[in-house]
């Protein structure tokens, strides 16, 4: 954060409209800035990893580099793109700037106003709420850009809901003490593990996205695969030895499988590396997944399944999950109307069965 | 079948159909389908409902010709099965087949090994197939091979000097393929020598004589030549140029907004040919088009860094794809003279500019008036009405905003290259298959390991949606293919070779020495060759030369000789012969590698070398 004052000082020595400048490469644009920039004050002080905001001495709001809360995103090119994001005392956004990027749909494909187009939607939004793609948040300007969009999405809602629990702009939840997993194996049935909660479902039609197809878009179910008792009745024993804690350094594992005309999956981690429809969040900590935590996953072993038209088994990559809390599933469907990409999003709620729990 | 499909076209010309209703417009896809439907009952298949299932026994309807990419060969393969039915070796080592061991093809590959076949296209007559010749480019050694239909085998390649990167090939389509063109997508000193100033660098646009696989002349270029086509009348040749800054970076590739499809008037090359305006280099007639001062080059400006040029079937547009930038370019070929003749402006042969996706790469045909671009970075299949375009163009932006032309886009998986529609390269695209030739398979079949397959996917391009149908894994890695119809290709490919158009053929087994040179000669009937046994000295240079007799189709016969490294097959009345150093003295067993008999492990000869 201490660049961030100097860069502001020698700007502001300097020639103050250098900061609508950049430097540009092919491959890398990298824009200067400064506070002002997303937070309207006359005074900044610095605190671990963020700045306050003063204006005639009254704290406003606050300002942070996402790079130092949310670094592990990291875009199409592979690299985290540093953003700009200045929160006002009431949880509102009053500014997001986007200081570095090296996304190539931006570069040569489509035009970077757009991306600009884009950001600005956050302006002026609730951090404590929900910050969706396809609902609070829409692809319109950069809808060929997903996997970008969806990794910028990430970056400014866990950067700022972060920024939220340390200020205190929104209060954690502490009562949920932690528990820890049964190691034990449960003969359950498919239907036995859906009415207690261990599989959710999000089932949306295509009448409902407005389509004139039949049928579902997508009948998409989900897990967690840690606990034995749920992980070996839907991989079978040997699925499981691979899914499992053990076997991951001690991360946990999702399983998701989808029938209907619409795919979960999608292309985006094809090149890009990233799944950009699916995502879980947990005390306002977005995790995506990459190439590297899939594997495909054709068919369920628990009685009564029956077929799936896709599926994928997940690894969660990170100490900050932890599978006895509750979290929420997103899906960012991803649909078309005639040649128009629309997106809208679904969520569904997952706590860990009493049953699975110490 | 050929009838149904004149009698179809006639009757959208009478409705204004057939791509001349563009100042009419107002040409909706159903109608054109509604139209066609008829046609497709005609053929015995059923609009978006065809079957591709190919029973045991069945045979397919279209030969596939596929590119092989760096594997260097050419593959054949069965439409709709997507059954490979054989892969041609060109400008690679196959050692089942013999190519690049036997002296026929070494003559030919003359010691290089590695080669990077990109385009395969048909030779023509009269605007569709004829069946005699395929063409493909080699863009790593820069050569073009001829393969002969009749024995589906590489007959000649040709080493093309003064170019680097021939990427693009395309032949002469009316009124009859006797040139074919290539791009050198690299820009390099013409002569080559150590430059390292880029402004020294040129692109070359090479003309072949089909017949005798000689060049016929090159046309020099400032900016890079990468794709290729050609028009349907013969009076022209196309190129796009991704790199007319001249650039030998990526930034500097890219520098510019706009970029060129650059047209060849074959009248005007002929002329200059004819009035000496050339220089010699390397042997070759070099014409100088650039800075745009020749005359013979339109340069039409398109959208930055364009990839595939594609001809519509009516022979009317000339369609770039947009690649970096998310549209494709429809160049109007009629207003092209005009342009040459400076009475509209290059610009104006563009009569619209599609929307399509996110790094749209080659357009392809159904012949009902659609093309269908493949898309990238969007990883689809776009399929798109050409009159529509035109019109939302002529409407103006708000019009051309809601993408009126668009009628349906495809998820393919994943990321695709090139796109062909069966017989969309000739007058006689039928709209019936399109394969969608993609560049990752990922996930799309069981793992092996991290170096995996492409994946292919084929496509039911005879209803109003694309439906996909059919996953096929291939070895890496095609670029391109063609899909011709059986009743062309069917006829002209023979079963067995004619024994005498090779000379040295043998009917009758023998040795005969001359000095330290000795000439084996064996004949090949299962399940014996024509010498139970042969007696060489050490130093011996020995050219084995064996023909196959067996008339009976498919009976081939391999011959193979123990440590000396030596494999081929001869097809039937094959001949094809080996020359090596008998420098190992023993008893080495020479036998027959390609099963042919109840009794094959028994057809073998010694050779005992002392």
């Amino acid at each position: 954060m201490k660049k961030i004052i100097i860069l502001f000082l020698i700007i502001a020595i300097l020639v103050p409209s250098i900061a609508i400048s950049g430097s540009y490469s092919m491959f890398e644009h990298r824009y200067e800035y400064k506070p002002n920039d997303v937070l309207n004050a006359d005074n900044f002080k610095e605190k671990t990893k963020y700045l306050e905001g003063y204006k005639n001495g009254k704290l406003v709001g606050f300002v942070i580099l996402s790079k130092d809360w949310a670094s592990k995103h990291v875009g199409y090119s592979g690299k985290h793109m540093e953003t700009l994001i200045g929160i006002d005392t009431s949880g509102k956004i009053t500014g997001v700037k986007i200081l570095f990027h090296s996304e190539p749909i931006m570069l040569i494909g489509l035009d970077e106003k757009r991306y600009n187009a884009f950001i600005n939607q956050y302006i002026g939004r609730d951090v404590a709420k929900n910050l969706s793609i396809g609902k609070e948040i829409t692809m319109d300007a950069i809808t060929g850009a997903t996997v970008t969009a969806v990794v910028q999405n990430a970056i400014i809602s866990e950067s700022s809901k972060r920024l939220a629990y340390v200020t205190g702009l929104i209060k954690t939840d502490k009562a949920a003490n932690k528990r820890t997993i049964k190691d034990e194996s449960i003969a359950l049935t498919w239907d036995e593990l859906k009415s207690i909660g261990a599989v959710k479902n999000i089932k949306v039609t295509n009448k409902e996205l407005g389509l004139t197809d039949e049928g579902n878009f997508v009948d998409l179910n989900f897990g967690l695969l840690t606990p034995r008792g749920i992980g070996e009745n839907i991989v079978g024993k040997e699925g499981y030895i691979e899914a499992s804690p053990q076997k991951n350094d001690g991360y946990s594992a999702i399983f998701i499988t989808s029938n209907g005309s619409g795919t979960f999956k999608g292309s985006g981690y094809v090149r890009g590396g990233i799944f950009d429809r699916i995502s879980l969040e947990q005390n306002g900590v977005v995790f995506q997944f990459t190439d590297r935590d899939y594997k495909i996953l054709s068919d369920i072993k628990a009685v009564g399944a029956g077929k799936i038209k896709e599926g994928g088994v997940f690894i969660i990559r990170s100490k900050d999950f932890d599978p006895t809390l509750p979290f929420k599933f997103k899906l960012t469907a991803t649909y078309r109307q005639g040649s128009v990409k629309k997106f809208e999003s679904f969520f569904a709620d997952y706590m860990l069965p009493d049953k699975f729990l110490k | 079948m050929s009838e149904n499909k004149t009698d179809r076209r006639n009757f959208l010309k009478i409705l204004g159909i057939g791509g001349a209703a563009v100042a009419a417009g107002y040409v909706m896809p159903k109608d054109i389908l509604t139209s066609k439907s008829k046609g497709i009952a005609e053929a015995g298949t059923s609009e978006g409902k065809q079957s591709h299932e190919v029973l045991p026994g069945q045979l397919d309807d279209y030969y596939g010709f596929w590119s092989g990419g760096q594997s260097g060969e050419v593959r054949v393969l069965g439409i709709p099965s997507m059954r490979q039915i054989k892969s041609i070796p060109v400008f690679n080592m196959d050692v089942a087949s013999g190519w690049g061991i036997t002296n026929e093809s070494k003559a030919l590959l003359k010691g290089r090994f590695c080669g990077d076949t990109h385009h395969v296209h048909g030779s023509y007559t009269d605007r569709t197939y004829d069946g005699k010749y395929l063409f493909v480019n080699d863009k790593l050694n820069n050569r073009v091979a001829r393969i002969r239909i009749d024995y589906l085998e590489t007959d000649k390649i040709l080493d093309v000097p003064n170019i680097q990167g021939i990427h693009g090939l395309f032949t002469q389509r009316f009124p009859k393929t006797e040139w074919v063109v290539c791009n050198g997508e690299f820009q390099v000193p013409v002569p080559n020598r150590a430059a390292a100033d880029q402004k020294d660098y040129y692109g070359i646009h090479t003309i072949i004589d089909a017949e005798k696989m000689e060049i016929v002349c090159q046309v020099m270029m400032d900016g890079n030549l990468d794709l290729a086509a050609t028009d349907y009348n013969g009076k022209y040749s196309f190129a796009t140029s991704y790199n007319t800054e001249k650039g030998v970076t990526i930034s500097e590739m890219l520098a510019a907004d706009y970029d060129a499809l650059y047209v060849f008037n074959w009248d005007r090359i002929k002329k200059a040919l004819n009035d000496k305006h050339y220089k010699v280099i390397e042997g070759i007639k070099v014409i100088d088009a650039t800075k745009g001062k020749s005359g013979i080059v339109l340069e039409i400006p398109v959208a930055k860094n364009p990839h595939g040029v594609n001809v519509s079937p009516d022979g009317k547009y000339a369609i770039c794809s947009g690649k970096v930038s998310p549209t494709c370019t429809v160049v109007e070929i009629a207003r092209l003279d005009d342009a040459f003749n400076g009475k509209i402006k290059p610009k104006d042969c563009v009569v619209a500019n599609p929307f399509i996706g996110l790094g749209p790469l080659h357009t392809t045909f159904d012949g009902r008036g659609n093309a269908i671009t493949s898309v990238f970075i969007d990883s689809t299949n776009v399929k798109w009405n050409i009159a529509k375009a035109i019109e939302a163009e002529k409407l103006g932006e708000e019009a051309k905003k809601k993408n009126p032309h668009i009628v349906d886009v495809l998820d393919v998986n994943y990321q695709v290259g090139h796109i062909e529609a069966t017989m969309a390269e000739t007058k006689e695209a039928d709209g019936r298959w399109l394969v969608s030739l993609n560049k990752f398979s990922k996930d799309r079949f069981l793992n092996v390991g991290p170096l995996k397959n492409e994946c292919e996917q084929l496509v039911d391009l005879s209803g109003e949606k694309l439906r996909l149908v059919h996953d096929s894994a291939t070895y890496i890695e095609p670029h391109d293919c063609i899909m011709v119809k059986k009743s062309i290709i069917e006829p002209k490919v023979k079963d067995r070779f004619n024994m005498f158009e090779n000379p040295l053929a043998v009917t009758e087994s023998g040795v005969v020495r001359k000095g330290k040179k000795v000439t084996v000669k064996l004949t090949a009937n299962a399940p014996v060759f024509g010498l139970q046994k042969v007696d060489l000295k050490k130093g011996d240079e020995v050219t084995v030369i064996v023909t196959n007799n067996d008339e009976i189709a498919d009976l081939a016969h391999g011959f193979a000789l123990s440590n000396y490294n030596i494999n081929f097959v001869v097809a039937p009345f094959q001949t094809k012969s080996v020359t090596f150093k008998a420098d190992k003295p023993g008893v080495y067993w020479a036998y027959c590698t390609n099963f042919c008999h109840a009794l094959h492990l028994e057809m073998r000869m010694r050779f005992i070398i002392t």
